[in-house]
């Protein structure tokens, strides 16, 4: 924590410093700036910042090995609750438009939007295109707050420490409210991978995430072991894989623009 | 033109697979119709565009169809701006027609009066892995 504490002071002032000169990504602008107090192999495989799009496609949604995105599984070891949960997320009343998805989700976005990661000290932020709430894993070595302290959120409460070259985040507190993880709508199929039970997660989840770049810093591998008694008997461990997106600029959206009644749409985001 | 227009609204196309992209949604995946007439409105909005089109029948009749399109900003990764499509442009859409008969469809592809063709929108392409 002592280093990524001091690592990222200089990591944002070169992610200002990118956003004057249009174009912050390539590792090679932010390398030269902070190794001069960071061991360059340290650097490399430390940065997050940029702008990341989850890969694969609707037809390929795990992508080309070795890098494929974990699919999610056909028969999920839920709970009698997690089963009757998930049934209820199927139904179209069981979806409400423009309601916030949650950590899991915001780790995958279908592929089909960018998030922004933004390193600073004390916190890494993670902005995600279709809006709703930031991601925010605190780096400063704090702990969860105590249970009863603990405010119940749409992202929950993230902690992250390094482990050698990985990152590794801790979430609890989320309200469990939030839509299922492996899809927008009640019934919206948007890949061949959607034809799956819907994934609810209650307010028991607990998100352990082990974050590391791989491919020379092209793509994050983000590890998501996902602990919720309440729903599943046993963790669900999927990977997912990001792409760094120097290319990509974050857009506005706001998710009212359009408002129309849910039957009358696809999937509102 | 993208090879495969695919996004929420899991377009058909001849590169897309039709059987992965069903769903109980308002719109029937395994019908096409085919609307020529004028754009009548184009809003460029999210979470979905949406575009009016005034299609007349044999006996010169007009019906206005509305037409959902992706997120966009999914369409601005793929060809569209918010100036691509202005009322009065003579185009053919097809669409997915919804299942309870009202005049509205999940836009497939939309041909633009210079001969564009141009999906629904779709995810950025993955770029090469080095």
């Amino acid at each position: 924590m002592q280093r990524m504490s001091a690592l990222p002071v200089r990591t944002t002032l070169v992610f200002l410093a990118c956003v004057a000169l249009a174009g912050c990504d390539s590792p090679s602008r932010t390398t030269p700036v902070a190794a001069a107090a960071t061991p360059a192999a340290t650097l490399t495989t430390r940065d997050f910042t940029g702008v990341w799009i989850a890969i694969g496609t609707f037809d390929d949604p795990a992508g080309p090995p070795p890098w494929s995105q974990t699919l999610w599984p056909s028969n999920p070891p839920f709970t009698e609750w997690g089963a009757a949960e998930s049934r209820r997320l199927s139904e179209p009343q069981g979806f409400t438009p423009c309601s916030p998805t949650g950590p899991v989700f915001a780790m995958w976005e279908l592929g089909l939007f960018p998030i922004q990661i933004l390193e600073s000290p004390g916190q890494l932020v993670i902005i995600r295109e279709t809006g709703g709430m930031p991601r925010r894993i605190y780096t400063d070595g704090r702990e969860h707050p105590p249970p009863e302290e603990l405010e119940p959120t749409w992202m929950g409460h993230s902690i992250g420490r390094w482990q050698g070259d990985v990152f590794v985040v801790d979430t609890v507190g989320t309200n469990g409210r939030a839509r299922a993880m492996n899809g927008v709508g009640a019934n919206v199929q948007v890949s061949v991978d959607d034809a799956k039970p819907r994934l609810p997660t209650s307010a028991e989840l607990h998100l352990v995430e082990r974050w590391r770049l791989v491919a020379d810093g092209q793509l994050f591998e983000d590890e998501l072991t996902i602990s919720d008694p309440k729903t599943y008997t046993e963790p669900i461990i999927v990977k997912h894989y990001f792409q760094r997106r120097p290319d990509i600029d974050m857009l506005e959206f706001s998710c009212a623009d359009t408002p129309r009644p849910a039957d009358e749409t696809i999937a509102e985001q | 033109m993208k090879a495969t227009t695919i996004f929420l609204l899991a377009a058909f196309t001849a590169a897309a697979p039709a059987a992965a992209h069903h769903s109980f949604a308002p719109f029937d995946r395994s019908k096409e119709v085919t609307l020529t007439g004028a754009v009548k409105e184009f809003q460029w909005t999210n979470p979905h565009a949406w575009i009016q089109i005034m299609v007349k029948d044999d006996q010169g009749r007009e019906t206005e169809w509305d037409i959902e399109c992706a997120p966009a900003n999914m369409m601005a990764r793929t060809g569209w701006n918010k100036s691509t499509i202005k009322p009065g442009d003579a185009v053919v859409a097809t669409v997915n027609p919804m299942r309870d008969g009202r005049s509205s469809g999940a836009l497939v592809t939309i041909t633009l009066p210079d001969g564009t063709v141009l999906g629904p929108g779709d995810a950025p392409k993955p770029l090469p892995i080095r």
